[in-house]
């Protein structure tokens, strides 16, 4: 509740005011963008135990459905020819280009074709009981496959440099600073939704279900649940939330590239729910924000050594605090009424097993 | 007295009638010798003019700025020829008749004086240059010069080809002259001449033999020749054909071993140990970048014409460190994620980023590794398809690790531990196998092929960085679907994928074949969702 008074009242009201500037409102939005595709693995991950190593694909599908249509309204409401397809001596849109050209097209078409490749691979993965591992190594290489169609430029996607150069979203001028703020509260109110509505889902039956198939998905099959049927639900509604952190997340920056989408990407989105704490929808959050904002220090304060930082961060999480930040913090502050302070660091150092 | 007098006269007279007559070459060697231009320009219009080939040995040694004069040379006024052979050393050879091999004592390069030729002299021999060139000691300038004339000469040039493939006994040599020989037949008036030329350039085959054929039928008259050179064109480009698909498959087949070699570090340690490891593709780098640096100390400390064992020096190099660094990685960070392949995932991830970013900082982003001479050069099974040596040598290398390997793990008393431990860990450490420590030697040896493959590696690629990502999601895909129980899933799984992915190659370009890889092996999961060979033993969930 406190976060959603920060993040929808105080914050744009700050900006309103001239207390923070608007880059940092455009930073939190796309922060906020960040954690809403957090919220979807750790859905997937966290709650259902599928580790799923394509979430930056269908977050650039989504990403890329925006762009396309801003691409092709580049200069008001005219749909005209985008400048690559120019360069390379493309006068006619492609077919796949056309449908993109209608808001509400590009809307639904971003969150259903994400949502279809997600139903397709998840259909056959589950159904023949592919788990775990090598699972998680499907979802890589296609990520992989995905990211080198999206580079060619045959595939008339803009090739290596994306989609670029836009700056008007349904007439609105996407560098105006009111558009900004309107965008950061877009994307909040968005988080803030998909955070309830995950709440709801995760204490809910369905939920116990998604739980139990992590615990051990032989039992809940033999207590007659479709497990397939379960993980192909989660498992396409993680793509569509990571969709839609997409479509919010490229009208605050301007840019879409495949490296967006690559696995890479992909693995570090992983990352934050695992810095954060999988498992709680909060630790997703706060791994997602917490990750990104140590990205914007360290690649200011530290430049070149952010691959570095990023290893480091990933083997300490693995080893060192398993549950995450959140678990971390679930028995600390020590405070005094509760055992003495020796026993509180005692478990603490227990949690991380740093002895 | 009588008599010695008119002996005399007659020995005055004949050193007279040897000076002048038949010693025309001596005096154009003194000319050449003396290394005036005048002069030097004098003897070589001589030599043109006379036209005899025993003077065109000392005519291309004087294009190619090889001839000299050495003091202590006596017969031919003193003109030697020098050459770098091979090895960079420098010989001496005879120039007049050319080619023996001089041996002079105490031999310094500085006792040799270049005789030059003057610039306006070059104009006078280049329209005969390949002429003379015909008669060149280098195999591969007499092939050159005969594909010149063949080009731009004419009928009367078949007279003088045909005398010089008479005497030549080099196969290739022999070959580029019938080439040549039939190219310019096809000028000849006769039709049943050019139909014999158009066979006899059929059954070469060589890389021209298509464009010279097609050209010709440009300006061809005669129907039935026509008709003969549509014939030849035909067979000429199925039998390309032919040797495409066979060279693809080589292809295929060469970097399907390059798979079973990673394929096979993987396996070991995820069947063994329950991780994965991202990072596997570093430990490849780690024993290219090895490769590299033991090139750099032969360079620098060792003579020149040991170079080539740098390669031998750095097999066991590669291994040994990649290994160490597997046990380093081990010994920190893996031994706590025994069986959580996930967790494991993600961490060696976080290793493979902070190995790839050290190499940049180390090494920057562009080395190069050159590869020793013996893998230079290939097997030449027809004119269209050769195997390189290199290929060769990284699938020799394959299945001798393979055979390895496999004796290790069946034979040895190690292989049988390694095989315990897979199978039920805490039953093999309640029978008092140390599994800590056989954990440690599988990774050792999982890491030292994938270093191995590395050094292997370096012969056919460039050593950056980032060459590990470019095998590590192939090299995962192979053991997905070859399963972790026996050797044999990998092996043939690698070399279906390396198979497949150069099949696809011709037909569309390589990403769109790794997307229908990757489609394929969806659907081989559906009817064997662990795999070929998956592991046997009791799975708990």
């Amino acid at each position: 509740m406190t976060a959603a008074i920060i993040l929808l009242i105080l914050i744009p009201l700050g900006n309103k005011n001239g207390y923070i500037d608007n880059v940092t409102i455009n930073l939190w939005g796309r922060y906020l963008a960040f954690a809403i595709v957090a919220i979807g693995i750790d859905l997937v991950w966290g709650f259902t135990g599928v580790l799923s190593l394509c979430q930056a694909l269908f977050f650039g599908l989504g990403g890329y459905a925006i762009a396309m249509h801003m691409s092709l309204h580049k200069s008001g409401s005219p749909a005209t020819l985008p400048d690559f397809m120019a360069w390379n001596g493309i006068t006619e849109l492609p077919l796949f280009w056309q449908p993109f050209q209608s808001f509400p097209a590009t809307l639904l078409l971003g969150l259903i074709i994400p949502g279809i490749a997600a139903f397709i691979l998840a259909y056959f993965a589950f159904r023949s009981r592919i788990k775990g591992v090598y699972f998680a190594i499907i979802t890589q290489a296609l990520a992989f496959a995905a990211y080198l169609l999206f580079l060619r430029n045959e595939t008339m996607l803009g090739g290596t440099n994306g989609l670029t150069d836009f700056k008007v979203l349904l007439g609105l001028n996407l560098s105006d600073s009111d558009v900004k703020l309107g965008l950061y509260m877009l994307t909040a109110a968005t988080m803030l939704a998909v955070y309830i509505g995950s709440r709801k889902l995760v204490h809910s039956k369905l939920g116990k279900v998604l739980v139990a198939i992590r615990d051990s998905e032989h039992r809940v099959r033999y207590t007659g649940y479709s497990a397939t049927a379960f993980k192909v639900f989660i498992f396409v509604a993680a793509a569509v939330i990571a969709a839609l952190g997409g479509m919010l997340y490229v009208p605050q920056t301007g840019i879409i590239t495949p490296g967006r989408m690559d696995v890479q990407a992909s693995i570090e989105m992983i990352v934050w729910v695992a810095v954060g704490g999988r498992g709680t929808l909060a630790g997703a959050i706060l791994g997602a924000l917490g990750v990104n904002m140590l990205y914007s220090y360290a690649t200011s304060a530290f430049p070149g050594s952010w691959l570095y930082i990023l290893g480091i961060l990933f083997i300490a999480v693995v080893l060192l605090i398993p549950k995450g930040l959140v678990g971390l913090f679930a028995n600390f502050p020590p405070s005094i009424e509760k055992e003495k302070w020796s026993v509180q660091i005692a478990q603490l150092a227990r949690y991380t097993k740093l002895f | 007295m009588h008599t010695l007098r008119i002996k005399l006269f007659l020995g005055l007279l004949l050193a007279g009638l040897t000076c002048f007559g038949a010693n025309d070459s001596g005096r154009i060697f003194r000319k050449l010798a003396g290394n005036h231009p005048d002069s030097v320009a004098s003897a070589i219009e001589n030599m043109v003019n006379d036209g005899s080939p025993e003077y065109y040995y000392i005519l291309n040694a004087l294009l190619e700025s090889s001839l000299y004069t050495h003091p202590r040379i006596v017969e031919n006024a003193g003109l030697v020829t020098a050459l770098l052979d091979k090895n960079q050393q420098l010989k001496l050879y005879s120039c007049f008749p050319g080619g023996k091999e001089l041996h002079i004592a105490s031999f310094i390069a500085s006792d040799l004086t270049e005789i030059k030729i003057p610039r306006k002299t070059r104009n006078l021999i280049q329209p005969v240059a390949a002429k003379i060139q015909l008669y060149h000691w280098n195999p591969e300038k007499k092939k050159l010069a005969m594909k010149s004339i063949a080009a731009s000469g004419t009928i009367d040039d078949l007279a003088l080809l045909q005398k010089v493939l008479a005497n030549e006994t080099d196969p290739n040599v022999i070959k580029a002259g019938t080439d040549a020989i039939n190219q310019l037949s096809l000028l000849l008036p006769d039709a049943a001449d050019r139909i014999k030329a158009i066979d006899g350039l059929q059954e070469n085959n060589s890389p021209d033999a298509l464009s010279i054929l097609s050209a010709h039928a440009q300006i061809e008259q005669d129907p039935t020749v026509l008709k003969h050179i549509q014939q030849a064109v035909d067979s000429i480009e199925s039998s390309n054909r032919r040797t495409e698909i066979a060279q693809n498959l080589f292809t295929g087949l060469s970097l399907g071993s390059v798979l079973i070699l990673m394929a096979l570090g993987l396996a070991i340690i995820y069947g063994l140990m329950g991780i994965i490891n991202m990072a596997h593709g570093e430990f490849m780098m780690i024993g290219a970048y090895t490769t590299f640096i033991v090139q750099g100390i032969f360079i620098d400390l060792v003579p020149p014409a040991f170079f080539n064992y740098y390669f031998w020096v750095a097999m066991p190099c590669s291994f040994v460190i990649a290994g160490l660094f597997g046990i380093l990685i081990e010994t920190l960070i893996i031994r706590h994620l025994y069986n959580k392949p996930l967790e494991s995932l993600l961490a060696t991830w976080g290793v493979s980023l902070i190995l790839i970013q050290l190499a940049r900082t180390i090494f920057g982003d562009l080395t190069a590794v050159k590869a020793p001479s013996f893998a230079t050069g290939g097997l030449e099974l027809s004119s269209q398809l050769t195997l390189p040596y290199n290929r060769l040598f990284i699938m020799g290398l394959t299945i001798a690790v393979i055979i390895i390997i496999q004796l290790l793990l069946s034979k040895t008393t190690l292989g049988l531990k390694i095989r315990a431990v897979t199978q039920n860990r805490n039953m093999s450490a309640c029978l008092g196998v140390p599994t800590g420590r056989i954990n440690r030697y599988a990774f050792f040896l999982g890491t030292g092929i994938a270093g191995l493959a590395g050094w292997a590696i370096t012969l056919v690629g460039n050593v950056v960085p980032n060459m590990g990502q470019t095998f590590i999601v192939d090299s995962f895909l192979v053991v997905v679907t070859g399963g972790v129980g026996k050797l044999l899933g990998t092996v043939f799984s690698g070399l279906g994928m390396g198979f497949l992915t150069k099949i696809f190659e011709p037909f569309f370009q390589a990403v769109y074949g790794k997307v229908i890889i990757l489609i394929l092996v969806i659907l081989f999961l559906q009817v064997k969702p662990t795999g070929l060979f998956p592991a046997k033993g009791r799975s708990e969930d």
